[in-house]
């Protein structure tokens, strides 16, 4: 019984960081600051919920798996974000600044 | 590469080995245990006679060791900055101020800097978006996210036993 209530309340706190992580992604104004919410939030998201998977699944041989999954999903997480982010530099694509601080230093873009 | 330390690096890729042979194989049947084992042991020999080595020189049994404590104090360091991206999103004046900084590491191989440049992006409010030599250039969403970059450094230090010396 606690057991469900833990697991519940894992998979409810990862879909909850899903809707932020979409709520971000249509907020943000360029690529650089969507990659934020879209690889970050997804990926404790994902992470949450599959942790609450294992916790329902209890001592079985299913946890260990799940726990390997949620490595994996953190490392082609990383890697991915920063593919995007690679290829956005090398293209010059310019990044979103506030407005009056775009003169302070030549950096970047 | 002959000698005792070849023999235990063999070791220690089949240890790895054998554990994800356990994990995905989900028993502990006498008979799967052995087959595993061989299987094992047969692939990390196979992989020293092609390869000529069994695993990077730098994956050394201290570092798998202290590596599940670097996964769970990485993972509170992503909980707290997630919460402060989650904070930023919801609020309706979306209060960021991104910049692209260049970041100088003192880490000394490439090993650590893609483990280091792996862990900023996985942190929420920094993306490194180029990694060339030991110049990191890391994209923030605020100024003082750029502040969490030393410490994680300092973990990756950690996990890999790196001392710094300038």
């Amino acid at each position: 019984m606690a057991k469900d209530i833990v697991a519940g309340v894992l998979c409810c706190v990862g879909t909850f960081f899903f809707l932020l992580g979409t709520t971000g992604l249509l907020r943000m104004p360029d690529i650089f600051t969507r990659l934020h919410p879209s690889t970050k939030c997804d990926t404790l998201g994902a992470c949450s919920i599959i942790i609450g998977l294992a916790v329902y699944s209890g001592w079985s041989w299913e946890m260990p798996k799940l726990v390997v999954i949620a490595c994996f999903l953190l490392l082609s997480s990383a890697t991915c974000g920063h593919a995007i982010g690679r290829s956005a530099l090398r293209r010059d694509i310019g990044y979103w600044r506030r407005k009056g601080t775009e003169v302070e230093d030549g950096d970047g873009a | 590469m002959t000698g005792s330390s070849d023999v235990r690096k063999k070791a220690l890729l089949a240890c790895i080995l054998f554990a994800f042979w356990v994990i995905f194989t989900a028993t502990v049947a006498l008979y799967d245990l052995v087959l595993g084992a061989i299987c094992s042991a047969f692939v990390a020999a196979l992989t020293v006679a092609l390869l000529g080595r069994a695993l990077d020189p730098r994956i050394t049994p201290m570092v798998l060791l202290r590596l599940p404590v670097f996964m769970v104090r990485l993972v509170w360091e992503i909980i707290k900055a997630n919460y402060d991206v989650a904070k930023i999103i919801l609020n309706p004046r979306l209060p960021i101020d991104p910049r692209i900084v260049e970041y100088r590491t003192y880490l000394p191989d490439d090993l650590p800097r893609t483990v280091f440049s792996d862990s900023i992006t996985l942190t929420p409010g920094t993306v490194t978006v180029e990694l060339e030599g030991d110049v990191l250039n890391v994209h923030c969403l605020c100024p003082y996210h750029e502040e969490g970059l030393a410490g994680l450094e300092k973990l990756v230090a950690w996990l890999f036993g790196v001392k710094r010396d300038g």
